[in-house]
């Protein structure tokens, strides 16, 4: 007999295997057991530069290249560490205070192991991509050490050990072999290996087996700079220690996450996203897939610590609680203006009594009001799904910092007043109030307790002076998460080697001219506004021998520059567009692609996407196709020039008789469209809101749009949807499209009525025709004015246009409202938009041009870029709006004026007004680069809370009114913002 | 829960703590049934199979109708028909389709997340088909005119490179029923440390993926006829750039001569083992070989 057990001793790998068993359970309660191989091995390297041995045995790639050692040999000492060290943080320190980690000015030469970034991965993902960017950096140098594969690091768990404790005693472990193994060298200032930890338990065993340790808290002290960086050491931490005491819990408990999860399941609970409104921090709403219209949730109490933007899981409320919206303007500030930081604790209920009394008295008023307004479902919160929470910037309220600590050094708590009213203010503990004061400041939240009132956080970095500019913009970009860092070198390195110099190769033969058509004979010109320096869009027109025309429009090929899937790439796609402010462009792409070798400059030889119709004189499509090609355009006009040139009658040569014809074609085009029910919201600022869907901007002197803006825009149009039915023919899943959804009716239900009493007039909604052709008809001759009024009014009740991937949707939804049009795609801006970038490699390939790359491909990923995209789109166009609002305010300091306004919605206690443009107001800001990210001719909304009892009945709906706006400091929190104050009801 | 394969890049490691051209810890044993004309028992890394052989048998028109994926080698009749089987957790793919029809098998799997993969029916036929036509192709069954070489291949437990553990530990009950061969007939996979759609062209060519590996990554099984660099068998079933391909089958030929070395040392132990326990009578032919 043969026998299948083979003895352990015979095997020589045998003390070199391990293997790691887990339990999980599975999706359906099973519990299931996992057994995974660990293959121990000897020649992972320590990684540092005063080693001799490691280098020998460190690994190769498949390549042959050996990874360079990160650890300097002459690592920063501090004063407890003399001749220098290597930190090794444990799971606590780095979940604690990742954002010291990623501070410029210390915590160098940082040694991550293994165990350690399994732990962090399992507790915090985001924490564990931001180590995984650490580590790729290399001035940080963070070195990943894999002390769970190597022989002599490698721990075994013990009986009864339980696995923290299991993680702690290998951290400590590798932390006294690198010490060991650091020894064996033969230099002389031997650096030591400190481990970092939170953690007390871990600490004294450390101790105990003279392992260096030392606490985080006490390193960051032994920095210089270090009140600084202590602050940005998590507040958890602290309380955990010092805290123990009765605890008075102000918020109800959340549910456990099981209990959730069958309530969600069984339709008892509802999970959905969030919403503060932004007229009343103590309302909020959220929508669920049960309900048609969103649940609100009111009161801090049921509320329950949700921050704007948290997935939770609601309850709904008995109906007798349910209530109609708030008909009130509520802010924090004004509220709870004079509660201190450092009392919180004190605090008996959660609710004051000056916010009771605000909610009471609502209360009593929808219960007066039944048959006007229904009450609506309402909601509390039981528990939160996931955090959204983010870095918040905003500044420290200065009532909530003692007079002592503005000179000493005293640990208190502030208040941070976050600049998104949305977001409740923060309690943040520093030593440096004095400091802050005045300052903008970006702040993370650690914890919302139960018995905390507000949440808790820590303070990350400071922007700068409160009002300057440098620090408001960046507090925007923050704020907005535009991505604003220089280029990284990777991303330099695939611009190509002869930067400027770089031109259309002169011989044909060259692989870049391969399948690329000759068109530098035709008379293309671009027109751009004035100084517009990233031309992505250039045009031309001429007759054909049958009576037909042909028409070009050129796109700058910058998909031949930016290659699929490398680093540009990568950046481009995280960035998802440039972002225009008033005074600062942040580009999507590198200055020498956007600005100079794509931008289709007059004068030089460029390569382009070209898109080549004949069009009948009528401007019906006969015929479409797409080529890259080589161009030369032969002038780049601003909107003016063009149409001076077309006006002046004396121009006849065939350059000026190509753009009449274009603009001919473009205003037959532009017909069909609108007959075809493409809304016209003629007032730029609705035309920013709806986003034109065209590459031409809005020139901020033009008062009246030109003919050629919309010449270049009906072009574009055209360009777009051709583009987008081939690209959806070429790939029906993968093509990357843009859809504008219909709004829902019940949107436009309040503003429909509201036109009906107030003025008798009727609006249509039922397609977007009809919509066009009702708005139109809104007008008040007196009041010219009027029109844009509702037709700002209107949009607000649309959606938002998005990008999408056409698998993901079935074709009828495929449909742009706005454009009335059955496909639409963006592909005239690869300069400025990663989506037309990506239509650009899709329609390459559609014309078998070049093969797809996969991540063009792959549909999942596709659908990432999307979402990406879209949040990143809407968030430039905010960032944009919010620079302009800052320059208008800052040009209206310390001013008082009078001014026509109109009121857009009315509460019990004030009321919005509309103040047409501001434009005659001070100095205009600086020239912008381009492409106006929003309106020059500010829309302000502001509120008006004074009371005024006796002229409420006053005022009503689409009224126009007199206000006097001034500009105000509150000197208690140092917020600056227009107050307005009715002077009277205008005629 | 341990890394992912996204984490090779920090220091060329795998997410067992392999480098890219080891393979995993290989254990063998031939003749392990004493009843069988050839038995073998493979294991690579946690993926454990064992193999058995009846046959050759000269009643190949009766059995026909049971055997589940046969191949005839070229010659038709004249040759003997390789029949391949396999059983996953005790339950046998063979034959009787009204039996085995859309049904999802899980096998007895001790390998990482391995067992929420299902077997298909069809999966398991597809193997039996692969393995059939590779083995027919390198055996020398024209020897066995209207015979049936029954091979049945258990799998005991499953983590990954499924289909190059029973090739291998086909190949050693063959050479333990004694059936001629061309060569060994060795396989391995290989894979790519980085996805199909991260296009990343610096990425590192891996061999014998474990089952993780292969969930997360892009890889193909490739065999090939012992020392040479001759292909066999090849499957991949992800998707993969063409540019990797060519590493990917380099190290997977490389690591099949590994794979050839271990199984022959295997054989030439056994034979040595044989000899001195007075199992085959000394100056035998079969013991010429051995310790050369």
């Amino acid at each position: 007999m043969t026998s299948l057990k083979r003895s352990v001793d015979t095997d020589p790998f045998a003390s070199n295997l391990s293997s790691k068993v887990y339990v999980r359970s599975t999706k359906n309660g099973k519990v299931q057991k996992i057994v995974r191989e660990v293959y121990l091995r000897q020649d992972i390297p320590c990684s540092s530069r005063l080693c001799s041995k490691c280098i020998a045995t460190a690994p190769r790639s498949a390549a042959g290249n050996v990874s360079p050692f990160v650890l300097s040999d002459k690592p920063a000492g501090t004063k407890a560490f003399p001749q220098g060290h290597y930190l090794v943080p444990d799971t606590n320190a780095l979940l604690n205070a990742m954002d010291l980690f990623e501070q410029g000015s210390a915590f160098f030469d940082v040694v991550i192991l293994q165990t350690v970034l399994e732990e962090l991965r399992n507790r915090s993902l985001p924490l564990y991509n931001r180590l995984i960017g650490l580590t790729k950096s290399q001035e940080k140098r963070f070195y990943v050490f894999f002390n769970e594969f190597r022989l002599e690091t490698y721990v075994n768990r013990e009986v009864d050990e339980s696995i923290n404790d299991r993680n702690d005693r290998a951290v400590r472990h590798a932390v006294k072999w690198y010490n060991d193994h650091l020894g064996q060298t033969k230099s002389k200032d031997v650096p030591v290996t400190v481990m970092l930890s939170d953690d007390r338990g871990n600490l004294e065993k450390a101790k105990q087996d003279k392992v260096p340790a030392i606490r985080l808290r006490d390193y960051v002290s032994g920095l210089k700079d270090a009140e600084r960086l202590l602050d940005m050491i998590a507040e958890s931490q602290e309380r955990v220690a010092s805290k123990e005491k009765k605890a008075e819990f102000l918020y109800p408990e959340y549910f456990s996450l099981s209990k959730m999860m069958t309530g969600v399941k069984s339709g008892m609970l509802h999970q959905g996203i969030f919403n503060v409104s932004p007229y009343n921090y103590l309302e909020g709403s959220i929508k669920v897939p049960a309900f048609p219209k969103p649940l609100l949730i009111l009161g801090r109490d049921n509320i329950n610590r949700s921050v704007d933007g948290d997935v939770v899981v609601v309850e709904v409320l008995p109906q007798d609680q349910w209530k109609e919206p708030s008909t009130k303007i509520i802010e924090e500030e004004a509220i709870t203006k004079n509660e201190n930081a450092d009392n919180d604790e004190d605090a008996a209920d959660v609710v004051t009594e000056k916010e009771r009394r605000a909610l009471q008295e609502q209360v009593k008023k929808t219960q007066g009001l039944t048959t006007e307004g229904r009450p609506q479902p309402t909601a509390k919160v039981v528990g939160v799904i996931k955090r959204n929470w983010r870095q918040y910037v905003g500044h420290v309220d200065p009532s909530t910092v003692s007079q002592t600590a503005r000179q000493g050094r005293k640990q208190e708590s502030v208040f941070l007043i976050p600049m998104d009213k949305k977001i409740p203010k923060i309690r943040i503990r520093t030593r440096q109030a004095g400091e802050l004061l005045g300052k903008r400041i970006l702040v993370t939240i650690d914890s919302w307790d139960r018995e905390h009132r507000n949440p808790v956080g820590h303070f990350v970095r400071s922007l700068g002076e409160l009002e300057t500019k440098a620090a408001e913009t960046e507090a925007l970009l923050l704020e907005y998460d535009v991505q604003y860092r220089p280029f990284p070198k990777t991303v330099l390195d695939c611009l190509p080697s002869e930067g400027h110099d770089w031109k259309v190769p002169t011989s044909t033969d060259d692989p870049g001219w391969k399948d690329r058509e000759d068109l530098r004979g035709l008379l293309i010109c671009s027109i751009d506004p004035i100084g517009c320096q990233d031309i992505d869009d250039a045009l031309h027109a001429r007759p054909l021998p049958n009576g037909n025309y042909e028409v070009g429009v050129h796109i700058a090929d910058v998909s031949h520059f930016v290659k699929p899937a490398n680093a540009m790439d990568t950046e481009a796609s995280i960035r998802g567009t440039t972002v225009y402010l008033v005074d600062k462009r942040i580009d999507m792409l590198p200055m020498l692609l956007g600005t100079d070798l794509c931008s289709l400059k007059p004068y030089v030889e460029r390569y382009a996407f070209s898109v080549l119709w004949e069009l009948s004189p009528s401007a019906d499509i006969v015929d479409v196709r797409f080529t890259k090609s080589v161009i030369k355009s032969r002038e780049a006009f601003s909107y003016e020039q063009a149409q001076l040139r077309i006006d002046d009658a004396s121009q006849q040569d065939d350059l000026t008789a190509g753009m009449r014809t274009l603009l001919m074609l473009s205003k037959k085009l532009k017909q069909k469209r609108m007959d075809a029910g493409a809304l016209s919201l003629s007032s730029p600022e609705v035309k920013v809101q709806m986003e034109s869907e065209t590459s031409d901007p809005i020139d901020v002197k033009t008062k009246e749009l030109l003919d050629t803006n919309s010449l270049v825009e009906e072009f574009m149009l055209l360009a777009n949807i051709s583009v987008a039915r081939k690209i959806y023919d070429a790939f029906p899943q993968t093509a990357i499209l843009r859809r504008h959804g219909a709004p829902p009716k019940t949107n436009f239900d309040e503003l429909a009525n509201q036109l009906k009493v107030k003025r008798g007039l009727e609006l249509r909604f039922d397609s977007s025709k009809a919509l066009a052709d009702s708005l139109d008809a809104c007008a008040d001759t007196s009041e010219p004015f009027f029109n844009t009024l509702v037709r700002i009014m209107a949009t607000r009740c649309m959606m938002s246009a998005e990008y999408f991937c056409a698998g993901t949707q079935s074709y009828p939804e495929f449909r742009h409202y706005g454009l009335a049009s059955e496909i639409y795609t963006h592909f005239t801006s690869p300069i400025r938009r990663y989506a037309d970038l990506v239509a650009h490699r899709q329609l390459a390939a559609a014309i078998d041009y070049e093969a797809m790359h996969p991540a063009v491909r792959a549909r999942g990923r596709l659908e990432a870029v999307c979402k990406n995209i879209n949040v990143r789109h809407r968030n430039a166009q905010l960032a944009g709006r919010a620079s302009v609002a800052y320059y208008v305010g800052q040009s209206l300091k310390g001013r008082v004026a009078e001014e026509d306004a109109f009121v857009m919605r009315i509460f019990s206690n004030g009321f919005v007004v509309l103040v047409p443009p501001l434009r005659h107001r001070g100095p205009h800001p600086p020239a912008r680069p381009r492409r106006p990210g929003a309106r020059e001719r500010l829309r302000r909304r502001e509120l008006h809370p004074a009371p005024l009892r006796r002229l409420r009945r006053a005022v009503e709906l689409f009224q126009k009114v007199r206000v006097r706006i001034r500009d105000v400091k509150d000197e208690a929190t140092g917020k600056r913002g227009a107050k307005m104050e009715l002077v009277a009801p205008a005629a | 829960m341990p890394l992912d394969t996204s984490t090779y890049d920090l220091a060329l490691l795998r997410v067992d703590g392999r480098r890219w051209n080891e393979l995993r810890r290989l254990h063998a044993q031939i003749r392990t049934q004493a009843a069988a004309d050839g038995s073998s028992y493979l294991e690579m890394g946690n993926t454990k199979v064992m193999c058995v052989i009846t046959g050759p048998s000269e009643d190949a028109g009766k059995r026909r109708g049971l055997a589940a994926s046969a191949a005839t080698a070229p010659g038709g009749s004249s040759a003997a028909d390789v029949a391949v089987s396999i059983v996953v957790g005790g339950v046998q793919f063979c034959g009787s389709e009204e039996e085995g029809q859309g049904r999802q098998l899980q096998p007895p799997s001790v390998g990482a997340r391995s067992s929420f993969r299902l077997f298909k029916v069809e999966r398991i036929q597809e193997l039996q088909a692969t393995i059939a036509k590779a083995l027919a192709a390198n055996l020398h069954v024209h020897l066995y005119p209207r015979s049936t070489i029954g091979i049945s291949l258990h799998v005991l437990s499953q983590d990954g490179s499924l289909l190059a553990a029973l090739i291998n530990a086909a190949t050693l009950a063959l050479v333990d029923a004694g059936v001629p061969m061309t060569d060994y007939l060795v396989a391995c996979t290989a894979g790519s440390t980085s996805t199909h759609s991260a296009g990343d062209e610096g990425a590192d060519p891996l061999v014998d993926l474990n089952t993780q590996e292969e969930q997360e990554l892009p890889f193909l099984t490739l065999g090939t006829l012992g020392a040479t660099d001759k292909v066999a068998v090849l499957v991949c079933e992800t998707r993969v750039q063409v540019s990797r391909l060519e590493g990917m089958m380099a190290s997977a030929a490389d690591a099949c001569k590994g794979v050839r070395n271990f199984l022959d040392q295997v054989v030439r132990e056994k034979g040595h083992k044989m000899v001195t326990e007075g199992a085959v009578e000394k100056g035998a032919s079969m013991a010429m070989d051995i310790d050369i």
